[in-house]
């Protein structure tokens, strides 16, 4: 027995119809299926942004405004970390490097992030064009930052680079740092020592020494907002993170603030795909009711089919047939949608804020299609029992 | 030979009071003839040729086939019975029309167990038997005559002993009625049993044989040949 002729002429009737009904199951799989894709990109996106950053130090406050200032670039009012602390991080025993990070100050419309030429090396692994900065007055780019090697910045205090918050002097761009699919990738990276300067603080060094990084001389060092921590082992950083928890300062390690984040965004997952797939079922309920109002202007066609010597089982496979490719076609192009807006969504989300976010299909998403297939499938054997129950002669008069 | 053996049929839902749509005591249609029935709308014509061609139950009688009662069979069993023994055309046609003439005639080979080659063979002889050029073009396109005659060739794919069609010229127009008229003539000389129900003056002229329905009686039998 073969329905597939049969089922395809079907299809070719009520054509805008059927492509209709196709196009609202597509759009509702669709959005399951970037709610959930883009909620994980999210997360590893995230979590991969802050690899680098194994334990942030900072004066107590709140956690998320430390994370979210120095690991995702959002700057805000902070307190500080004093300069005798800072340099008493830098000297622990147990660590492979500190750097301090100073944030608040703005260039072309970009964030200016202070630190040492340590860590832009760290982070980045490398500068893919032109050269690291060895000078207060000199700046790496972000990989995103349009500006052009060689051109001079003006450093402005509030972030709106409003005239009369300029800094004085100039920063020239040497470099641009390699691709680190983190927020830094959206910023102007700086020497501490220019924050410092900038703001009429002492640079860390002693009077007249224009060296850039470590070793700071520690009564000439100024307090810092931040402090990224590289421990030498992990024992070492819960160590350092018991040790910097105190009354002067707080130590976090970013996945603690993610994991919370994460956990949040985990229950809005969660009721966002029921959400979505009752979304789906009601859709193709819908659906369901108007392809049983179509079969029943065939049904003059189906009692043909039984006059001419069809099985009643054979009817009943053409009409579930029919039913069930509706709902596969609107299913498989559902997922293509779905990857596709959040692949989308993806790529606004990584030119807003630097941070590279990884769209993947899983066997999460494939799970969530093949439930909607087989409820569809089961669904469709409704209208293909009444069209099995009609009576022969009543669809030929 | 159809033969019919102590017909009664009443519609479900109907008083038990009502009289029957069919009350037939006796009826024989042979082999070879073209057997036309006709009477006045709501006479049983139509409950008649479903009630022959096995798609209605009877509530009591037999109709035999042969050897075989078709009116006890289940309902796969008469599925399977008119499949290998009949062919119907309809007064509308009722092809598929967006299928190509071929598609239609061939249509059964989807649910039977002939083998696609040996009934497209079938299927495009017939079509040149009856005039109708077998191009891939919508069967809609044609006219109604080549559409009838399509039917009549999705009708005789499988070569069946028996032919019933339902006011088969009902829509046609003179030429076109006279053309089918001939096609049964020849189709009931080649030994088929050819069961048609019409008013059409034409093929009651052309038939062997004519069945005359009153109220669900036959209240006239006539052998014209």
């Amino acid at each position: 027995m073969n329905p597939f002729p049969v089922v395809l002429s079907l299809l070719n009737r009520n054509r805008v119809t059927l492509i209709f009904f196709v196009v609202l199951i597509t759009f509702a799989v669709g959005l399951g299926i970037a709610i959930t894709t883009q909620e994980r990109a999210v997360r590893q996106g995230s979590a991969r942004a802050a690899d680098k950053f194994d334990l942030v130090i900072g004066s107590p406050g709140s956690p998320f405004d430390l994370v979210l200032a120095s690991v995702y670039a959002r700057p805000a009012a902070m307190g500080l970390v004093d300069g005798e602390m800072l340099a008493r991080i830098m000297a622990e025993d147990s660590i492979d490097f500190a750097a301090p990070i100073a944030f608040g100050d703005s260039a072309s419309g970009y964030p200016i992030m202070g630190t040492t030429p340590q860590f832009v090396e760290h982070l980045s692994g490398g500068i893919e064009e032109g050269r690291l900065f060895t000078s207060a007055y000199e700046a790496v780019l972000g990989a995103n930052v349009r500006l052009d090697l060689g051109q001079h910045l003006h450093a402005a205090h509030d972030g709106f680079d409003s005239e009369e918050m300029l800094h004085e002097g100039t920063i020239e761009v040497v470099g641009r740092m390699a691709r680190t699919h983190s927020a830094w990738d959206n910023v102007v990276v700086v020497p501490v020592e220019q924050v410092w300067g900038s703001h009429g603080l002492p640079t860390g060094h002693a009077p007249g020494d224009e060296r850039i990084g470590p070793p700071f001389v520690t009564d000439q060092l100024p307090g810092v907002p931040a402090i990224v921590v590289k421990p030498a082992t992990v024992p070492a950083a819960y160590g350092l993170r018991n040790a910097y928890r105190t009354d002067a300062t707080q130590a976090i390690f970013p996945a603690e603030i993610l994991v919370q984040l994460y956990a949040l965004l985990g229950d809005a997952r969660a009721i966002m795909s029921f959400l979505a797939l009752a979304t789906q079922v009601l859709v193709v309920a819908a659906i369901l009711s108007g392809v049983m109002i179509i079969l029943q202007l065939y049904r003059t066609r189906f009692a043909v089919l039984r006059a001419l010597g069809a099985t009643a089982g054979y009817v009943f496979l053409v009409a579930w047939s029919y039913v069930a490719l509706l709902i596969l076609a609107g299913a498989v192009l559902g997922l293509g949608l779905g990857a596709g807006v959040s692949w989308a969504v993806s790529g606004y989300l990584e030119a807003q804020s630097g941070i590279a976010i990884p769209v993947t299909i899983s066997w999460q998403e494939v799970q969530l299609v093949l439930m909607l297939i087989g409820a569809g499938a089961a669904l469709a054997v409704l209208p293909a029992v009444a069209i099995y129950r009609q009576p022969v002669v009543e669809g030929l008069r | 030979m159809l033969h019919l053996e102590a017909i009664e049929h009443r519609f479900e839902g109907r008083s038990a009071g009502a009289p029957p749509a069919l009350d037939i005591p006796s009826l024989s249609m042979k082999a070879g003839r073209l057997t036309v029935i006709r009477g006045p709308s709501g006479s049983g014509k139509t409950t008649l040729l479903y009630v022959l061609s096995g798609l209605v139950r009877p509530t009591s009688g037999q109709v035999r086939w042969d050897s075989v009662d078709i009116a006890g069979l289940g309902e796969g069993a008469r599925d399977r019975w008119r499949r290998r023994n009949a062919g119907v055309v309809f007064q509308n046609f009722n092809l598929i029309e967006e299928m190509s003439p071929l598609g239609n005639v061939t249509l059964a080979a989807y649910f039977s167990a002939f083998t696609d080659s040996h009934v497209r063979a079938r299927g495009r002889s017939l079509l040149e038997q009856f005039g109708v050029p077998d191009e891939a073009r919508h069967v809609s396109s044609y006219s109604r005559g080549e559409q009838q005659r399509v039917a009549l060739a999705r009708a005789l794919v499988f070569d069946p002993p028996i032919l019933f069609a339902d006011e088969p010229t009902a829509s046609l127009d003179e030429a076109n009625s006279a053309e089918l008229c001939q096609s049964f003539k020849r189709l009931a000389s080649e030994g088929r049993t050819v069961v048609a129900v019409s008013h059409d003056p034409l093929l009651i002229e052309a038939a062997d044989a004519v069945v005359r329905l009153d109220h669900g009686r036959v209240v006239e039998r006539e052998l014209v040949a």
